[in-house]
């Protein structure tokens, strides 16, 4: 008896050794993420793929709303526990805690993605993180109101309407069906910046250096918003009071909803009650969207830093970011992707890399300076002054100025 | 020997408590008065700038405009706090039928989450998806914009805020209600005293402890609001209901200066430090109980 208990123990402390030797010998990445529609389901795929290819790593997601997305990597940070990859939005917020990729990819690499997207990844010479997807801004809009009130939506780029007579058809719209409101319009002042551009104006002077708003394009892009959301074209309670566009659009409330390329795969999956599209944007100078992205990318504190690496080079491959895109029903930052076999929306996605083509260069420069998201924050409440009309247009791009430039003279020092 | 040991053991009855409170508060409190003489983003290092974030916060009109309106929010809550759980106190405290019943419904609020409040008060009060507007328009009126006009939305935020602690300071004031012996009353009574008066004479004076109790705690609790205005308006229209706490979670984490957001926050602890004083003194003033 004494015999046997002594086999099972020593089999019992082999078993245990072995596996944690095991264990032990697996890495595992924290990838922190956040998901616009359902390309958290495809990355999963793609990283069950690489962990059968490499069996000594493990890829932990950590899925955080995006709203969270600063917070919770601050937080990381500040801990000293950063995450070995993350999705980000904004490179040179986190420039000075991310892992200099130029050692191991050579600046070289980022010249297979759209030049677009190099100023926001390449920053004082260094590449510090790898564009995963591009982003445009557009307009969705609910094809069985504008049939209803037949309103023909642009077919061709030179059938875009003017912002004039956007405000005319959507008043058709809303008069002869059921919708309340013409336009969702989303709560962030990136979405807003589209009008910015579309009035011919810009955010920064092209070295960086200081806010360039205070311009007659920019008075005219606030005149512009005021005037939806007077109209009634815009319900109030988005900007005022928090409504999500999302489900306004959803629920019928209104007969478009002034996003981008992400949410396609949402309203894919989510409305079933009535058929939907992307028509062209309107226009008062010039056509534009915004140019935004998605990037990934390592940090210098980070656990596995050279495994990090080696996942990035594999996510932004040709092959393995054209899969990512496609199933997401994103757009490619590849030049060697600029044409991907959509299951879906195809013709969405040629409205989209249109109005992106015809975009002017600050549409996506702009907003990869790395002080874009913290001015935009507070140029957001500006813009909400002016709707509240506490401030007139020419006072809110002269209070933009000066609280600009007061954060970049501050943070630049 | 062996009476040193039992002077030490009550010490060590308090000593689990006495870490944690210096682990969770006395320590990051120092450190955050230590922050606050910093401009840091989390990601660089600190970079000291002395009384520089002092200057800033007290030469902003922003943080002015936004501490005029957080006293204006708390000025209006905690007086009405105070009187209406007095009032349920005062109800549940009499021989109504079903007055276990009512104290427990009062006191439902102050179980839930500030969250939770915050999303209710939404569908009731949401200009499109609100049931009050739903009511109104059926009816034939025309829907208010409950959150998206500064007036409303403030007035909002104050209901669901009385609504929401009512309930748990009616439990204290129950508490105090019957800590007054019933022999006063009885006394008074036999002088002729209306219950206006025995309320007057009696009651709110040997309350005054109770009542001290409530104000400060829910200064306290009023000054920190946070959950409630996320959920219920985020802070809008505009920033007509952004206080103070709001501003300091903005400084901290959306535009990345934890340094300010420190100083903030103890100008924050100055300001419930003088409120707390001048409840204590308020509170000293007004005589005794009955004679």
């Amino acid at each position: 008896m004494r015999k046997r208990s002594a086999q099972l123990l020593v089999v019992l402390v082999l078993l245990l050794t072995v596996g944690s030797a095991a264990l032990a010998q697996k890495k595992v990445l924290d990838f922190l993420w956040f998901t616009d529609g359902i390309e958290g389901e495809v990355l999963k795929q793609i990283i069950a793929d690489y962990e059968e290819l490499h069996p000594d790593i493990e890829i932990n997601i950590i899925e955080v709303p995006f709203q969270n997305l600063r917070t919770r990597l601050q937080t990381m940070i500040a801990g000293g526990t950063p995450p070995d990859l993350a999705r980000l939005v904004n490179v040179g917020d986190f420039a000075p805690a991310l892992l200099d990729l130029t050692p191991y990819l050579g600046l070289e690499y980022i010249e297979d993605f759209v030049p677009s997207t190099h100023r926001n990844v390449v920053i004082d010479g260094k590449l510090m993180a790898v564009p995963m997807d591009v982003t445009a801004n557009g307009i969705i809009y609910n094809k069985d109101y504008f049939a209803q009130a037949g309103v023909e939506v642009p077919q061709t780029p030179e059938e875009a309407w003017t912002w004039e007579e956007f405000i005319d058809k959507l008043q058709i719209v809303v008069a002869n069906s059921p919708a309340r409101f013409g336009l969702a319009y989303d709560f962030t002042f990136h979405r807003w910046l589209t009008l910015l551009y579309q009035a011919g104006g810009q955010l920064f002077t092209d070295d960086w250096k200081a806010i360039a708003i205070n311009s007659p394009a920019g008075e005219r892009a606030i005149e512009y918003f005021v005037e939806l959301h007077d109209k009634n074209i815009i319900p109030r309670s988005i900007w005022l009071g928090g409504e999500n566009p999302n489900t306004l659009f959803r629920a019928g409330l209104t007969a478009a909803h002034w996003c981008g390329n992400w949410m396609l795969t949402n309203y894919r999956d989510n409305i079933d009650n009535f058929e939907w599209g992307v028509m062209y944007m309107p226009y008062e100078a010039r056509r534009s969207s915004v140019l935004g992205g998605k990037y990934i990318a390592t940090f210098k504190d980070a656990k596995y830093p050279e495994e990090a690496v080696e996942f990035i080079k594999y996510f932004t491959s040709q092959e393995v970011n054209a899969r990512f895109c496609r199933d997401s029903l994103f757009i490619s930052p590849r030049l060697d992707n600029a044409q991907l076999d959509y299951e879906f929306g195809a013709e969405m996605f040629e409205i989209f890399s249109n109005e992106l083509a015809v975009s002017p260069p600050v549409a996506g420069s702009d907003w990869a300076h790395p002080f874009a998201g913290r001015i935009g924050d507070d140029f957001r409440e500006i813009i909400v002054e002016a709707l509240q009309h506490e401030l007139t247009p020419r006072e809110a791009v002269e209070k933009m100025e000066r609280v600009g430039n007061a954060i970049l003279e501050e943070y630049m020092n | 020997m062996k009476s040193k040991r039992l002077q030490l053991i009550p010490y060590l009855f308090i000593l689990p408590n006495v870490v944690i409170f210096l682990v969770f508060v006395v320590v990051p409190a120092l450190y955050g008065f230590a922050l606050s003489f910093t401009r840091w983003d989390v990601i660089s290092e600190p970079v000291f700038v002395g009384v520089g974030n002092y200057i800033s916060i007290f030469t902003s009109s922003s943080f002015w405009e936004t501490t005029q309106r957080t006293l204006v929010y708390v000025l209006t809550v905690v007086p009405l706090t105070y009187v209406v759980s007095l009032l349920l106190a005062l109800l549940v405290d009499s021989n109504m039928r079903l007055r276990t019943l009512m104290r427990a419904f009062f006191y439902v609020p102050a179980m839930l989450s500030a969250v939770v409040i915050g999303v209710s008060w939404r569908w009731i009060f949401g200009d499109y998806f609100g049931i009050i507007n739903y009511f109104i328009e059926r009816y034939g009126g025309t829907p208010i914009n409950w959150l998206t006009t500064p007036g409303w939305a403030m007035l909002v935020v104050i209901l669901a805020s009385v609504w929401a602690r009512a309930g748990y300071y009616m439990v204290m004031f129950l508490a105090g209600l019957q800590g007054i012996p019933e022999v006063y009353y009885e006394a008074a009574k036999i002088d002729g005293a209306s219950r206006w008066q025995q309320f007057w004479r009696i009651t709110l004076p040997l309350l005054k402890p109770t009542s001290l109790v409530v104000l400060v705690l829910c200064s306290i609790e009023s000054f920190k609001v946070f959950d409630l205005i996320v959920t219920l308006t985020t802070g809008g229209p505009g920033r007509a209901t952004t206080f103070l706490v709001q501003d300091i979670y903005r400084w901290a984490f959306q535009r990345g200066d934890l340094g300010y957001a420190s100083a903030m926050s103890v100008v924050l602890l100055l300001i419930l430090g003088l409120l707390t004083v001048f409840q204590f003194r308020l509170t000293g003033i007004g005589g005794d109980a009955y004679e």
